[in-house]
Formats: structure tokens, sequence, C-alpha cells
């Protein structure tokens, strides 16, 4: 049986020293090292379950909860009901009872477009010229209507923390392309972290090596990556040659201990990847027209442009997944979703159309897979604020709809799958789980769900856990 | 309103708003196709195939398939043919996948299989269909647990009504009887269920009630209808006749207690018995015990094993000088009755448990304000050599030991006591705020709780048990809803203590309390003082002044001190068997009880009888009881296990939260056991294992093993080398000892020990420090542990992530460990300090100061290639100071030095143990 064994990290990197540390020569033993200690971990080189339609995956996380009947999931029925008493029926559903008012249309218009006549809403023009590119997934459901249980899920298939992020878990299967960057980057937003903070890519009980680092957009890309404080180059050098020194005579009287290898290899590493994570995260390198369609040049699309157009470029150089975090929650529109909603999608249409046209035109979107959602919907009726004024109303949560789509390597452009009510409730049809979500994305890395798995406390630990997930195959070019 | 809307939408909608909750059927047609019956299809082939598991008696997995009746039951797991989804028929799928009938057995063939299918697709119809199950009280008081009690039960009894039993439920509250028995109709419990008044909508979300589904409602309705049915069996097992645990699964070497075995004859020049059983094991292989190494490598080693902070060198000297026998043995006693060690140790510990200064699970990550006091009760067990089984039992059941009726006078003893439960309280819990209290986020909590009992201290994977009977062990589904049931007086999903604030009690010591109260006494006189003069003056600004100072006062009032803790509640409700693990599926009653196959030959759990006058139930006394038999098949090996792996980075099981049957077998099984039992013969006691541990030449083996071509060795591989024991490991410094041996380096430890956490600060770009002390930083131990606020030198260097606890920490090696070392500003400023103690030691000449570095750093003296490569360096460095950057003499050389010390701080000579 074709099953990924994946044994505890040392031991087997104990074997494979053993194996190697005979007769190789100190050149490729360094270049395995590197791997080995900046993400390839246990599974290097490693065999995908089948034949992978992507290398790489994009993630855009949209924390808080797009409202699917406001963006991309029209409900005329919502505007023939409006005004119109609902919350009995859903009351268990609703995270804040007092707050809840009657049937709410949304207040944006909906129009068709690209070849494939997706509706999308007038708040993501940008998109609207990318839906032949994209696969819609109006039946995501999710088990807790509560932002960090949420949260949790879908970034970890538990509700609970402690669980390793989808990230690290593509990171241990595949590792990375690039010895001098991490296999998981996350590019979080400068201006705070999402709800749950770093817990949304840690690797829980593996190994340490594949939790996602946090690339800044700005100054020092990495923790500790440059020195902080002054000292002149010639001084670095006599000090981390004399480490070099000491380790060498430290290692020579101790034979037979690869660690101490991978210790040296971890040292020359931290150096090289000074100068790629540097070269990574420069824009300066990109033209002026580039940095112009992804938002950069104006203030409200500044942040997320430079973050998109990075992640970009953190693909090229085979980073194996890329996510990217907004601060907050500018997704969970509990009021005035008339304008909320407006600025959230303000802020990330335009360089999230331009990252997929890029990749596009750079012939990167085949090997790419964006994806792109939060970790729950919204629901049809309003939430009022204290004076009830529907003007300001918004939307409270909904675990039984969400909204997501897929797009590039090896998705189906242009598609819709799954239906919800006519009110945009629940989804009815071709429901999809957070663990079928899962498998999705690693079956087109070419992974499967069930043989990605780490042995703890005896049991074969997955992403997908221990409900059976399905391969969402309708939406798979 | 919505009732007027007559159209088929609607209909729709509802549909789908109940086919989103779990348990509830979706409702896929069943297909039109011709009546197939169980008897002409399948009988023959479960007769035949499936019954010699599956009967009356054997019932594995719960599951009957002898009677009709048996399959329409299920097992452990819930339904087993699911006549609405026959997709999701358990049944089904296990034939359909090949894994029934199991690995060993012949298949079934395919026309066996389609047959399976087509009679449960057809609708897994009887020509003699089983009598429905009689619904009794044990179907309808799991929903009212969970639909009505919040606010008819224990605690509120709103409208005088009581819904937890069926003699209350006909009692009543004020507006009458809440049923007519034989008439749902006029039940009032039904007309406010119907009418949607019960549960209030508005209010579920402050009470953290949901709605009953429609199945329930019918539940309840037929139990009315048929005038309220009792079961016959108060125990669904007491009727049961099924075999729990069969003699071989019992006789599994962990089920069974540890025995007396005899120390090897081997001929060893040592007499401690851990070296007759290393060593006749090693002869085996044509091995023996390695040589031990220098005296100085071995008082490093010894030194980071018991406080994990680099030996002064004064010691040091003092232990090469001590040519006596006995030298190594005062070594270890002193080591061991410093401070130190409890703080080295109680880490070890506090990651078995789980521990955390803050809540996790919801994004604030909120603080949890009283924990520290069990970190702190953990430091002292340890320092005073707490024996093991008083330190289970304290921390199991310290509420139910201790009198702690009357608030003034509580001893340390059992101030102790309650603050030890706290090891049932570190879980990540989200359960302070409502919307995130509802009945699943609490069964997380107990779930967690659950898993950390069960791994630190019985070495077991029971949660495993928790949605299924678990696959490779005999612990059953009832095992583990039994166990949850011990607990149930104080961690009762149905009568819950919100995390933070309910969760603690005002029982601090007499004296802390007395001191608090004076300091709070003092401070209102001053205030009533200032408050008279307010009250007197005329003048506004004056006035304002006084207002001013009252507020400071008021500010400087020391906060109640209180204890994290758990204690019996009372009155636990009824345990029932949750199928799948799905609160919305509650299966049979269960009684506290231990694990069976755990349970010695004749032995009965029973409940003793508290010592308190807390009304507690004794559940878990019992269970801490039965847990400190000196027979115990685990409680003794798992811990000494453990502390074997913290001695030789392996443990003599492997897997040191896995004694199971997917758990490795023991390297060295009669050595176990003998510790295991000798242990528990010399007093439970930690020091006593430390110290037959470390004085045994298998400890004190030289980690230096040198292959030539020609050895023997080299045909032991490095994994058998560790299982055998040959030879010491060489070992990284954990996060802990790394940040703690810099800070000692630099003579910027504060040894100020217990007592609230140091607080963490986190720079915009994320990185995370504790917060420096007026003499520098505390231990690491003593670092506020905030979830998501974790020092990132410690998470650098594998501190772990509490999911809900770790018993093994990862190792790795990456390059952000060399960046912090290298680059980080707080590091830099230890090296600075760190250079001017070894100027402040031995003055200016440089050779003196690279040798009192090694002395400091490494204990021991540098090689003359060492003295030589260093003062090299040391030489340039100064030269380029002075020569290129102008310094002056002086600063050069605090300079050089200071680069130098930064470099030994990076050196694997340093972090690596011999």
């Amino acid at each position: 049986m074709n099953t990924r064994q994946a044994k505890p990290q040392l031991l087997s990197r104990r074997d494979l020293f053993q194996q190697i540390s005979a007769g190789v020569g100190s050149a490729a033993l360094l270049s395995l090292f590197n791997e080995d200690v900046f993400g390839a971990g246990d599974t290097l080189p490693s065999v995908p379950n089948h034949k992978p339609r992507a290398r790489s995956v994009i993630h855009l996380f949209m924390n808080g909860g797009p409202s699917q009947m406001d963006l991309l999931d029209p409900k005329p029925e919502l505007d023939r009901h409006h005004g119109e008493d609902y919350f009995e029926r859903i009351a268990g559903e609703v995270e804040f009872p007092d707050a809840a008012g009657s049937l709410m249309r949304s207040p944006f218009k909906f129009a068709q477009h690209g070849e494939c006549g997706m509706w999308v809403s007038e708040l993501m023009p940008h998109l609207a010229t990318q839906v032949d590119k994209i696969a819609q997934i109006r039946s995501l459901q999710t088990t807790n209507l509560t932002h960090e249980p949420a949260l949790y899920k879908i970034h970890s298939g538990s509700e609970f923390t402690g669980r390793p992020s989808l990230g690290a878990w593509v990171s241990y299967g595949l590792g990375t392309e690039n010895r001098n960057l991490p296999a998981y980057v996350v590019l979080d937003d400068p201006l705070g972290l999402p709800v749950n903070g770093v817990d949304n890519w840690k690797a829980g009980y593996l190994p340490p090596v594949h939790q996602g680092t946090r690339f800044r957009a700005t100054g020092s890309p990495v923790l500790n990556l440059k020195p902080e404080f002054s000292e002149p180059d010639a001084v670095r050098k006599v000090e981390r040659e004399l480490i070099a020194k000491l380790d060498r005579i430290h290692r020579r009287d101790r034979p037979a201990r690869p660690r101490l290898d991978a210790r040296i290899a971890s040292y020359e590493l931290a150096a090289r990847m000074q100068l790629a994570a540097s070269d990574a995260l420069d824009l300066n390198q990109e033209t002026a027209e580039t940095q112009r369609r992804y938002g950069i040049d104006q203030p409200v699309t500044e942040s997320y442009g430079r973050r998109c157009l990075i992640a970009r470029r953190l693909v090229e150089r085979g980073v194996r997944f890329v996510q990217l975090f907004i601060n907050s929650q500018i997704w969970d529109n509990h009021s005035n979703i008339g304008t909320a909603l407006k600025d959230a999608c303000d802020r990330t249409d335009k360089p999230t159309a331009a990252l997929l046209d890029d990749l596009d035109q750079r012939g990167l979107l085949d090997e790419t897979l964006v994806a792109w959602g939060g970790e729950m919907g919204r629901l049809p009726i309003a939430q009022l604020t204290g004076d009830k004024d529907p003007k300001k109303a918004g939307r409270d949560h909904n675990r039984n709809a969400i909204n997501t789509w897929f797009a590039g390597g090896g998705i189906a452009g242009g598609f819709v799958h799954g239906a919800t009510d006519d009110l945009g409730f629940s989804a009815v049809e071709n429901k999809v789980s957070v663990p079928d979500w899962h498998a999705t994305i690693l079956h087109l890395l070419g992974l499967h769900h069930d043989e990605l798995f780490i042995e703890r406390n005896g049991l074969k630990e997955r992403l997908t856990g221990v409900s059976p997930a399905r391969v969402i195959s309708e939406i798979l070019a | 309103m919505f009732q007027k809307l007559h159209i088929p939408v609607i209909v729709w909608m509802v549909t789908a708003n109940f086919a989103t909750l779990p348990g509830v059927a979706g409702g896929d047609d069943a297909s039109s196709s011709p009546d197939v019956f169980f008897e002409d299809a399948v009988a023959s082939t479960v007769k035949s195939r499936c019954v010699s598991c599956h009967n009356a008696r054997k019932q594995e997995g719960g599951v009957d398939l002898s009677t009709p009746a048996g399959i329409v039951a299920g097992g452990d797991a819930g339904v087993i043919v699911d006549r609405e989804r026959f997709g999701e028929s358990v049944l089904l799928e296990r034939v359909v996948s090949g894994e029934m009938p199991p690995e060993g057995e012949p298949p079934l063939s395919a026309n066996q299989i389609l047959r399976f299918r087509r009679w449960i697709e057809s609708g897994a119809k009887f020509r003699k269909p089983p009598r429905q199950k009689e619904i009794s009280q044990h179907d309808v008081i799991p929903i009212l647990l969970l639909r009505c009690t919040a606010c008819h039960g224990t605690r509120r009894r709103e409208g005088g009504l009581d819904l937890r039993t069926r003699e209350s439920i006909l009692k009543g509250g004020k507006s009458g009887p809440a049923v007519v028995p034989g008439n749902p109709d006029e039940s009032l419990l039904l007309q406010r269920i119907h009418k949607e008044e019960m549960p209030p909508r508005r209010k579920l979300v402050s009470v953290s009630v949901k709605p009953m589904t429609a199945s329930e409602l019918k539940t309840v309705e037929v139990w009315i209808q048929n005038e309220l049915p009792i079961a016959k069996h108060a125990l669904a097992d007491e009727a049961n006749q099924r075999v729990k645990v069969t003699d071989e699964e019992r006789g599994f070497w962990s089920f069974q207690p540890p025995r007396a075995v005899e120390v090897p004859s081997h001929a060893v020049t040592s007499s401690n018995p851990i070296d007759a059983f290393v060593a006749s094991k090693l002869a085996e292989r044509g091995l023996e015990l390695v040589p031990k190494p220098e005296r100085r490598t071995l008082m490093r080693r010894v030194g980071f094993a018991l406080h994990g902070l680099p030996p002064s060198p004064e010691s040091v000297d003092a232990f090469v000088a001590d040519s006596s026998a006995d030298s190594f043995k005062r070594l270890v006693d002193q080591l061991l009755g410093s401070p130190r060690y409890g703080e080295r140790w109680a880490r070890h510990w506090l990651d078995a448990a789980g521990y955390a200064d803050s809540e996790g699970a919801q994004n604030e990550d909120r603080i949890r304000p009283h924990i520290w006091r069990y970190r702190d009760y953990v430091i002292r067990a340890f320092n005073v050599d707490k024996p093991y089984d008083q330190f289970l039992m304290e921390q199991i059941a310290g509420d139910e030991l201790a009198d702690y009726s009357d608030e003034d006078a509580i001893t340390p003893e059992v101030y102790d006591n309650l603050v030890a439960t706290g090891f049932l309280r570190t879980t990540p819990d989200r359960t302070f705020a409502n919307i995130t209290n509802f009945v699943p986020d609490r069964l997380e909590v107990i779930a967690d709780e659950i898993q950390v009992f069960s791994s630190a201290v019985l070495g077991l994977t029971l949660q495993c048990a928790r949605c299924h009977d678990h696959k490779f062990d005999p612990l059953s589904q009832r095992d583990y809803y039994s166990l949850t049931a011990i607990f149930k007086d104080a961690y009762d999903e149905h009568d819950w203590l919100k995390s933070q604030g309910p969760r603690t009690l005002p029982h601090v010591t007499t004296a802390e309390r007395t001191a608090w109260k004076n300091e709070v006494q003092t401070i209102d006189k001053k205030i009533a003082a200032l408050q008279k003069q307010v009250d007197t003056e005329s003048d506004a600004d004056k006035q304002a002044a006084f207002k001013k100072q009252i507020a400071e006062l008021n500010s400087q009032k020391p906060p109640e001190p209180r204890i994290r803790a758990l204690w019996s509640r009372g009155e636990p409700s009824p345990a029932y068997l949750l199928r799948r693990g799905n609160y919305l599926t509650p299966g049979e009653l269960v009684a506290p009880n231990i694990p069976d196959a755990l349970a010695p030959a004749g032995f009965t759990y029973e409940p003793l009888p508290p010592k308190s006058k807390q009304s507690g139930t004794g559940r878990r006394s019992a269970l801490a009881r039965w847990l400190t038999r000196p027979d115990h098949p685990l409680t003794a090996r798992v811990i000494v296990n453990r502390i074997w792996k913290h001695h030789f980075g392996r443990g003599i099981v492997a897997t040191v939260d896995n004694f199971g049957t997917t758990g490795e077998r023991p390297s060295h099984p009669e050595l176990l056991d003998w510790l295991a039992t000798e242990f528990v013969r010399n007093g439970w006691s930690i020091k006593w294992l430390h110290r037959q541990i470390l004085s045994s030449a298998t400890w004190q083996q030289s980690s230096l093993i040198h292959h030539t071509d020609d050895s023997e060795d080299s045909a032991v591989s490095d994994d058998d080398r560790t299982s055998l024991l040959y030879g010491s490991p060489m070992r990284r410094m954990e996060a802990e000892v790394v940040r703690d041996s810099l800070l000692s380096l630099s003579g910027q430890l504060d040894l100020t020990p217990f007592g609230k956490p140091d607080s963490v600060t986190e720079r915009p770009d994320g990185l995370v420090t504790s917060v420096r002390s007026k003499a520098g930083w505390r231990r690491s131990i003593y670092v506020l542990q905030r979830r998501t606020k974790i020092p990132t030198l410690l998470e650098n260097f594998d501190s772990p992530q509490m999911g809900p606890n770790c018993l093994q920490r990862s190792e790795s090696i990456v390059a952000p460990q060399a960046l912090h070392l290298l680059n980080n500003g707080m590091v830099h400023e230890l090296a600075g300090h760190f250079a001017a103690r070894v100027v402040g030691r031995v003055g200016s000449d440089s050779q003196k100061q690279i040798t009192e570095i090694w002395r400091l750093a490494l204990s021991r003296h540098p090689t003359s290639e060492e003295l030589r490569e260093g003062s090299d360096s040391l030489t340039r460095l100064a030269n380029h100071w002075r020569q290129v950057e102008g310094e002056t003499d002086a600063s050069a050389a605090r300079k050089s030095l200071a680069s130098f010390c930064h470099a030994i701080m990076n050196s694997a000579a340093f972090l690596y143990i011999d």
C-alpha cells in the first residue's frame, strides 16, 4: 500500500545521516542538511501520492466572514421577503438574539460577468474581470458560529487550539523547493494580527520547522534576520569565523553526531537566508506598472497590494504555501454593512484581481492554487444596533453557508459549485465540509488526505481528522 | 408575519435548517426498488460470518448482530444501519471497504456484499420487524439536561420547576405538573415547547442553550404518551451479558502489575542494580558500558540535569579536587537540596499537566490570574520530595482530602490540597463567555482534561475512546464515559462553572489572607481619613487633590488572593455515554468507574466517604486511591519511565505517553519493573529515583564513543545505541535552560522564587520577551506562559504549545535559533554583561579571560588549540576596534571581549551537553 509513513523527525533524520555520513562529500551533505533545517523535514525530496496539479498555494484569508448574499450569491427571494420576520426559525443559529432584526435584502446590485456569466456584486468590480478563472463554492459549511473556533476549524481542521495548520501540513508533506526560504510563509498585516493571532499558522504537534514563518512587508522581514545592534562587518566576520572554528573542533571530537552537522548547517543557512528573504521582499525590482496594477500607488490598496505582489514573488521562488492575512476582522460586518463591506472590498478587490491576472500572464497560475475565503458566512436577517436604525444594520454570523473560491492549479474556471436556499441561510445542494475543502487543496498538491498523517499517541493524526472527507471533484479542471 | 407565507420555499428552508444540525437525517430518498428482506438477503451470511464476534455475549464494538433487535440497536458508535441515509450505514461501510470480516478472515464474496447493499438501500427491512425499543427516562432525561435544566435544575428553578428527574417532572412547578402521563397535548411541558416559548428564544445565548430539535421533541412526546415508562435497569450494563475485556487483553504487559524481578548477577564493578540490567543486555551484543568521562564533564552534565544551569567554576573545582569515594553522591545530594532543583524539574511536570497562564482558545487569550499558585505548588512539591502517591492524590482529589469549611482556618496543608487541583484546570478554555459556553465547548474542556490525565498519569491514549471503543487497546467507550463520570461532580457539562471568576476559591492560607486584609484595612483607614478631609474641605482645588489621593490609594489595594481550583459541587448530573462522541446522541447511562481492563481481580470501584464537611462525592478520592495502589500496573511505571526519559533522552518505553498495544515495548522490561517496584518501596520518592539513576555507571557513561573501522562498535546503529543505553546521549539544552543559562553566565539571573509571573511584552514585529525586574530576569519558569505570547527565544528552542499538554518535546535544529542567538539585541546585551563579569573575575589578561570564559560557560579549561584560536580571534577583534575604528585600548578590549563572549554563547560546545 502506498502509505506515507511519517516517523518522528529525529529518528529518520538520524537514519539518513547514518547512511550518508560515511562516504558522501561534505557539499552534498550540506545541501541535504540545508533542506532539512528549513522545511523539507522528514519528507525530503518528497514523493506526492499522485501527480500534483499545483506546486504552490496562495491562501487569501478573509477573517470575519464575508457576506455571501452581498458578494457572490445573489438572492432575489430575499428582496421579495425583505422586512419579514424570520428570527424564530433560526434562533439557535444567532449569536446576538437581542439584536436580531427581520429579513434584509442586499443593498448592493449584482450583474453577470465573464464568458461564464457569473454573478458578482458591484462591490467587486475587479474580481468581476477574472471570474472565468475562478470556481466559486456556495455551499461550504462549518461547525461553530463563533470566530475563534471557526478560525481554528478552517485553519487546522479542529475547533480547538494546538493542531497543526493547513500550511504546516503542506510543508510537512511536500517541503520546500527553495532551500534558502521556508516552505510556509505568512504575510500578516502590519496593522495587526488576525483573530487567534499566531495560532493560525502554528505547527501544533508537527515538527516546529513546519510552522508558518512571518515575513513582514516592511523593515526586517523575519524576526532577528538582521543584527539589532551596530557592529562593523569585520568584527562580525571574525566572530562568525570563531564560532565556525570552535564548532568544527567540537564536531571533530564527537564523531557520529549528525545533529552537530545539522547545527553547523543551520548557522550557514541563517546567513544565506538574510539575502534570500531580503531579495524576495524587494519590490523595487518590480516595474512601476506592476506596482500600479496591484494598487500599491493608492493608499487604500497599498498594504494588501504589497502583500499580494510579495506572494507572487514568493511562489515564483518556490515557496510552497503563502498565506495572506488582514488585521482584525474587516469582514465581520455586524453593523453598517452598506459601508463596512464596501470598505473591505475596496481594500482587497483590486490587489486580488491583479494577483490572478499577473500569475496568469506569467504562466504561474497553472501551478499555483489561489484560495479565497473566510471562516464563516452571514445571516439573511438584519442585525440591528442599539437604536434599531435599519440604516446601520449589519449581519450576524452564520455557519451554515460560506462562500469561497479557488483559482489556478487544477481548477475549472468560471464554475459555480453548490447552492444555498432561496434566502441564503444555509447550503442545500452539494454541501461542502471544511475537511472536504482541505482534502481538495491537498489533492491538487498531489497529496491524499488519508495518507498525510503523523503518528502521535498511537494515533494517526490527520488534517481532515477521522470524519470522511471528499475531494470536490466537480470543480477540478 | 412569517406564517402568512405559504410558499414552498419556506418548507424547504426549514428542512435545510434542520439538515445542518448533526444527528438529524438529511432525507435521502430510499430508492423505489422492490422490498429486500433481511431474512432472504443477508441472514445466512450474517449468521455464518459475523455472529461469532458480534453476539449477545461478545459484542465486539458493542454490536450484537444475532437478533434483528440487536442490529437495529447498533453499537457503541451509534446506529449501524441508517435507513434514511443508507450511504452512511456503518455496517455497509465496513463490509464494502473490506474492513469486516477483519484481517485474517476470508473476505466476503462480491455477491454477498451486493446483497448487503441491496438490503440496506431498500430500507433495511425485516420480515419479522424487531420490537421498537421502548423509550424510557434514559432517552428523555439527557434531552432535558441539554435543553431545560440550565433554568429548571440544580442551580435555578424558574417557576419552581425542576426537570432533572421523572419524579420532579411529575411534581412540576408553580403552574402545576409539567406533564400529564398519557396525554402529551395537555402536558404543560410540551405546550410551552411547541409554542416556542421554551427555551425562551431571546435568552438562548445568555444561558448557552439551544432549542429542542424535532426528533428530540418527538421522543419526549412518545414518552409522555406511553405514561413515562421507566427502564427496567438503572444501568444498561446490568442487563448486558457482554464480556468486556478478555483474559488475553487483560494479560497485556502494561495492564499487569509490575513483577518482582531478580537483579541479574552480571559481573559489573558497580553495585547499582541498574547497571546489572543494562550491562547484561549489552553483553548479549558483545558490548560493555562505556567508561566515565572526565569529572568536569560529569559535573556539567549533572548540573544541567538537576538545575538546568551551568555549575559555578568553584563548585566544579571543588568536585574535581574531592577524591573521596562518596564525592559524587554528596554532589547529587547537594544539588537535590537546592531550590534550583524544583524549578528545573517542576517544568517537566508542568509540560505533562499542560500548564499555561492564559485561557487560550479565544483571540483575547485572557490571563488566568491565579493559576501560578499551582506552578509554585509543583516547584515546592519537587523540592520537598513530596511522595509521588501523595502528589497525585492531592492533584486529583485535594478538595476531598481537605477540610476547608472554615475560611479563617486554612493551614498550608489545606491550601496545598486545594491549589494542587489546579492540575485539572489547565487546558484551553473558552467557556468564560456565554456564546462560547455551550455544551460542546464544555465537552471539549472535559475531553482535554481527560487527555491530560490519561496521558500524564496513566500513559494511555484513552481519548481515542471518546467517539468509539479504542481501536487497539481494550478501552471501551463505556470506560471513557465512566471515567468522566468520576470527574462529574466538578466537571459537569450541565452544571458548569465558567472559566475565570467562578473557578476560584478564596481559601489561601489564613496567614496570607490576614496579611491581605491588614493591607487593605491600612489603606482603607488612610482613605477614610482623606474622605473626612474631602467632606470638610471647602477649597475646590484642595478637595480635588484629596480625591486624587483617594483614587491613588484605591488603585494600590492589592487584589483579593484566590486559588484557581477544582472542587466537588455536590450534585453531579447522571452520566450518559455519547455515541460517536456527539452530545446530541446520548446513549446508555454509565456509573462512575475505572477502566475495566486495569481493574485488579475482585476490585470494585466505590466512592470514598469524603473527609471534609464539603459536599464531596468521594469519587475522585477513590480514583486517586486506586491509582496509588502499590500494585497499580501503570502509575509507578509511567512516572519512573518519564524521569528516566529526562535523564537519558529516551524512555525505557520510548512512547512515554502510550503504554498501550500500539506503544513501543520496553527496551529493558525487567529494569522498568525493578525501578517501579523499588520506587514504590522507597516511599514513591522521586529524589530516591534521581539518586539511583545518577549514581549508576549507566548514566555516568561517556558520550564519546570513538568509531574505528575495525572496532566492534561500528556494528551498533545510532538507534540501537540509544535503546541499548550504550554510551551517554548528547543533549541539547532545552528552551528554558538556554535562556536561564545565558542569564546566569551574564550575571543577570534574578533568583527570586515564586509568586505572580513576570509579564511579557511584544514588539511591533512580534518578538516577545519577558520584562526585566530590578535585579535582572527571573528563571523562565516564572515568566508568564501566555499561550499566544511565548517568549520568542523559548519558542525558537522548542518550548511546546500545550495541545492540551506535552509529554515529549521536539528538538529541532533550525535557522531561527541561529538567527536569534546571533542577531537578537538582548542576547548581544547579555554578552556584554558576560564580558564585564569575566573582567571582574580575572582582570585584563586575555589568556586568563579566555580560560575563565571556558570555565564559566563550559565548566572546563580550553584545550591548547582552543586557547590558540581564541587568542588569535580576540587579538584580531581588538586590533580592528583600535586600528580601524579608532577606539581607545580600554574600549577596544571591552568590545572585543563582548564579541568573544557572544561567540561562545553561540557555540555548540555551550549549547550541547556531553
